[in-house]
């Protein structure tokens, strides 16, 4: 942890002077002199230092004014906005404009600045540190055009994506093959000569956005002159393709209907089922009914067994071998028992 | 402690370069500019911290010694990092005199005397220039970090405060008393830039106990001192959430002098033993290409290269202490990955080519664009990890080269089986005979450890034979006469040597490595497998961190600055266990110890291990000091 003594550097300073004093110790008689001295020489070489300095608050002008309209530069493509805040495309334009004749100054003079640091010095750490500093306010105006290129980087992609979502794309079908080759290489030409750009610009040092968006701006004029052939082309196209939807469409309504009808069947499944459940419920009580009927009449029919011997071994028989099986057992013993009372 | 010293270190650098105020962050900040100068000391603190580039960024346009020949500077901050040394101040008024710079910010790397400041403020004002010092600071920064947790008092006088210097017969107690203060200087400035303050344990009747017992003394005053504690408040750090103190244990190198004699196999040891390595720089001399002279022309040229091995090597970081075999493996598939990486990166620019003719390509080209765009990205990572490559296959070859020549891996092995008193399967007088294994100086290191770890002397007869053998090898044998009056001294031989019972399993030849077709060509050099065994300085460590007893512990003496009355006992008051300790080796220490001691404490979950050391030395730089101390 720093331990500030410069309150102690003051007080000895103090001391010193007051001891001075005492024993009489002439203090700084060739003030005025060095003072004489420290300024003339401290003029030529402030030049440097004060055009430098100049430079570095340009650059911080550049950037109070690029931070001050950024978001109406962005934002105001939300057309939501109210109107006063939206910025024109000609304010834009005119916003990079400025920009970019500012930047070009400022690169001009930080330039000049660099050819003559080195006149009328003599010492290498003197060019040494001039050449550092110019460094550092290249760095700045670097950073500092970052933000200009950033924002336009942002519009340009705006008004790229809006021109591609306008410009109708090709389909892959072989029918519209020979009259879309051309189109299509067209685009590939526009495309190609945009991914070249971007692949030149990852080589180049400078400002690779600002390249790019010249590139664009430079094909876009290209763009919006068309051919009367290609009007044809594009009114076939839109013609071809109005008659599509018109087929999509009614098919569309086809279907709506066929779903229509499907859920009212279901519906109506869906009640029959309903009712089956019911009518099985039924059923079901009712042969739980039958079962118990049948027990009792099982039940009954064990006592009178033991009255008729004849009776005992085929009821009893009977009785052993099925006597969980509702219907049979209902059927078969009062079959036996019809016999058997028909029998006797 | 959660930041590493070396973090606390940089952050206090920036903050001095800063013009003293915390940096803040702003990447669209105007720029500033300053010129940096420094002394020696300030050179060797700053320059495994922080780059040229770093400086740059921190609107440095020049970096100067103090002493050498500076022109004036007009309309420039000029911010000095120097230590407060006569010739120093004289400088630093001559300065002013002159009007070099327009402002002046000084910063001395440990406290000024008041009397001395006052010179200062006489040639201020001699100067008239009372104005332009701007700020003057006491940085308490007089060590140097090497590593996250390593740290070394100084290179630039290591004369001084070293093994030597300190165990000479002939010290006087004035010498003595200076590089005691020399020390206890560094290490009170170590902690004062840690924030912490440690509870202090030493061995007794050693150079260690001086150095507590004064390191106690002046923490002690400088707490009472409540006007300008330097441990109060804000600088205790808002990360200091844990209620521990650290644990600082100051051993003496005299406990345990095989260490560094030893032949190491891990990698950063390796270069440090074996190449020329200081300040986490190596330097290494490369020979031009394989053509063959023709006859009578001049000798190749070789070439000197020097690269930095630093905390942002992410390789070196993840393989210093690895055994070498494992790096050499490292750097190959580290290779192999890039090579992959350097062929997509082709195959998508050779994909462009191709696109402009494919018809219904325009989805896929924007999806390639992304790729290409992400391949250009990566590039400079590329770049930087081909660079990193191709730094470690030229350091670790030229250790291979070492290794082979010397057959340093025999050594090791037998090292290590002499200090885990493990049956040796060939005589020692067959090893220091042996014509064609290891310099003489690799002998006179094998001797020495047998000698040192052996629990009773060899008998006369012996020792002339091993004597007359060393001789014929070639060696100077003046250390060895030191190495007998220190074992004289040092009757408790028997406890230091025991360096564990485990022993190295050699795994053959590398028949692996020579498979994938490896440059590193490791035949007839023998993968050994560490096995984790606890030099003196860790188990000594490990009793006092965990509060083990143990007769060679348990009569350390314990000093807690905190404490209103200092007390004579080695009973610590503490009984729970440390989370932190600072090991520090009066005397010097190596790569080595720090290596085990990182071991040690990687098994340990949450905690930490600082280790330090008045100078670093490797095996050639000891027994050099030794062969002085053995001529007197």
């Amino acid at each position: 942890m720093a331990v500030d003594i410069t309150l102690l550097f003051k007080a000895s300073v103090k001391t010193v002077k007051t001891r001075n004093k005492a024993l009489g110790v002439a203090a700084a008689g060739d003030n005025a002199r060095d003072e004489l001295l420290k300024r003339s020489a401290a003029r030529s070489k402030s030049d440097f230092t004060g055009r430098a300095r100049e430079v570095i608050s340009h650059i911080g002008k550049l950037k109070d004014f690029l931070l001050q309209h950024r978001k109406d530069y962005i934002n105001a493509y939300s057309h939501i906005m109210s109107d006063y805040v939206r910025m024109t495309d000609t304010e834009r334009d005119q916003i990079d404009q400025d920009a970019q004749v500012f930047m070009r100054t400022c690169a001009d003079a930080i330039h000049q600045l660099r050819t003559e640091a080195h006149k009328g010095v003599q010492s290498a750490q003197v060019k040494e540190h001039r050449t550092a500093v110019l460094d550092f306010i290249e760095d700045y105006l670097k950073r500092v055009c970052k933000l200009y290129s950033e924002q336009r980087a942002i519009r340009v992609k705006r008004v790229i994506d809006k021109k591609r979502l306008s410009r109708l794309e090709p389909e892959p079908s072989s029918a519209s093959k020979s009259p879309l080759s051309p189109e299509k290489s067209s685009q590939n030409l526009l495309e190609d000569s945009e991914e070249k750009l971007s692949a030149e610009e990852s080589k180049d040092r400078s400002l690779p956005d600002a390249q790019s968006n010249l590139g664009l701006w430079g094909d876009g004029k290209g763009e919006d002159e068309l051919s009367p052939e290609e009007i044809q082309m594009f009114e076939q196209e839109n013609q071809r393709l109005v008659g599509e939807m018109n087929n999509l469409f009614d098919e569309v309504r086809q279907i709506e209907g066929k779903v229509v009808e499907i859920s009212r069947l279901q519906e109506i499944f869906t009640e029959k089922v309903l009712q089956q459940e019911t009518d099985i419920d039924n059923i079901h009580q009712l042969v739980v009914g039958a079962t118990e009927n049948i027990k009792e009449g099982n039940e009954d029919i064990r006592e009178v067994i033991p009255q008729s011997c004849v009776l005992n071994s085929f009821v009893s028989l009977h009785f052993q071998l099925c006597p969980s099986v509702a219907f049979n057992s209902t059927c078969e013993l009062t079959q036996s028992t019809e016999q058997c009372v028909l029998g006797c | 402690m959660a930041a590493g010293i070396r973090e606390k270190q940089r952050v206090a650098l920036k903050r001095m370069l800063n013009f003293n105020v915390p940096p803040v962050k702003n990447s669209t900040g105007e720029p500033v500019w300053k010129v940096l100068i420094y002394d020696r000391f300030g050179q060797d603190i700053i320059s495994p911290l922080l780059s040229v580039k770093e400086l740059r960024d921190m609107g440095i346009t020049l970096h100067l010694l103090l002493h050498s020949d500076r022109d004036a500077i007009p309309d420039v901050p000029a911010v000095y990092f120097v230590m407060p040394t006569e010739e120093n101040i004289d400088r630093m008024c001559q300065d002013l005199r002159n009007q070099l710079y327009e402002s002046y910010y000084l910063n001395f790397i440990s406290a000024i005397s008041r009397s001395k400041l006052e010179d200062i403020a006489n040639a201020a004002l001699g100067a008239n220039a009372v104005t332009q010092v701007a700020k003057v600071f006491d940085q308490y920064l007089n060590f140097i970090t090497l590593e996250d947790d390593m740290f070394v008092l100084c290179n630039q006088n290591k004369e001084l405060v070293s093994y030597r210097a300190i165990n000479r017969p002939d010290i006087t107690d004035t010498e003595m008393e200076t590089i005691m203060d020399t020390i206890v200087d560094s290490l009170f400035c170590f902690f004062v830039t840690l924030g912490a303050i440690p509870i202090i344990r030493c061995s007794r009747g050693t150079a260690a106990e001086m150095v507590a017992v004064k390191l106690d003394k002046k923490l002690r005053e400088n707490l009472r001192d409540a006007r300008n504690s330097l441990f109060t408040g804000d600088t205790l750090g808002a990360g200091q959430f844990s209620f521990q103190r650290p644990l600082l244990v100051l051993v003496d190198r005299n406990i345990d002098l095989a260490t560094p004699l030893h032949h190491t196999w891990t990698y950063q040891a390796l270069v440090h033993d074996v190449l020329d390595f200081h300040l986490n720089r190596v330097n290494l001399e490369e020979s031009t290409g394989a053509e063959s002279s023709p006859a009578g022309a001049r000798p190749k040229k070789k070439n000197k290269k020097s690269y930095d091995l630093t905390v942002s090597d992410k390789f070196w970081q993840k393989h210093k202490g690895s055994p070498f075999p494992e790096v050499a493996e490292s750097v190959q598939q580290e290779l192999e990955s890039y090579r992959a990486q350097e062929d997509e990166v082709k195959r998508l620019k050779s994909i462009m080519g191709i696109e402009g003719e494919d018809e219904g390509a325009i989805s896929m080209l924007s999806d390639n664009t992304a790729k290409l765009t992400s391949a250009v990205s990566s590039l400079p990572e590329l770049l930087e990890k081909k660079r990193l490559i191709d730094l470690h296959t030229n350091v670790a070859t030229a250790v291979l080269e070492h290794i082979k020549s010397r057959k340093l891996d025999v050594y090791f092995e037998y090292e290590e089986k002499i200090m885990s008193k493990s049956t040796l399967d060939k005589s020692l007088l067959d090893m220091i005979s042996d014509p064609d294994a290891g310099t003489p100086e690799d002998k006179m290191r094998l001797f020495l450890i047998y000698y040192i770890s052996s629990a009773q002397a060899p008998s006369e007869i012996d020792l002339e034979q091993y004597k007359k053998a060393l001789t014929d090898a070639g060696c100077n044998l003046a250390p060895l006469s030191y190495i007998k009056q220190w074992k004289a001294f040092t009757k408790m031989a028997s406890a230091p040597t025991s360096y564990g019972n485990t022993t190295p399993k050699p795994l053959g030849l590398l028949s692996r490595v020579m498979n994938t077709g490896s440059q590193f060509v490791m035949e007839g050099v023998k993968n050994l497998v560490l096995k984790q065994q606890n030099l003196p300085v860790t188990r000594i460590l490990d009793n006092l961190m965990e509060m083990k007893s143990n007769p060679e512990t348990d009569d350390y003496r314990y000093f807690d600055p905190k404490m209103l009355r200092g007390s004579e006992s080695s009973v610590p008051r503490n009984k729970n266990p440390f989370q932190e300790a600072i090991v520090f080796v009066v005397g010097g220490g190596n790569y080595i110890e720090y290596q085990n001691l990182i071991d040690y404490i990687k098994g340990k979950q949450g905690k930490h291990i600082l280790y330090g050391c008045s100078e670093l030395f490797n095996a050639t730089q000891f027994i050099k000091q030794l062969s002085q101390l053995g001529q007197k």
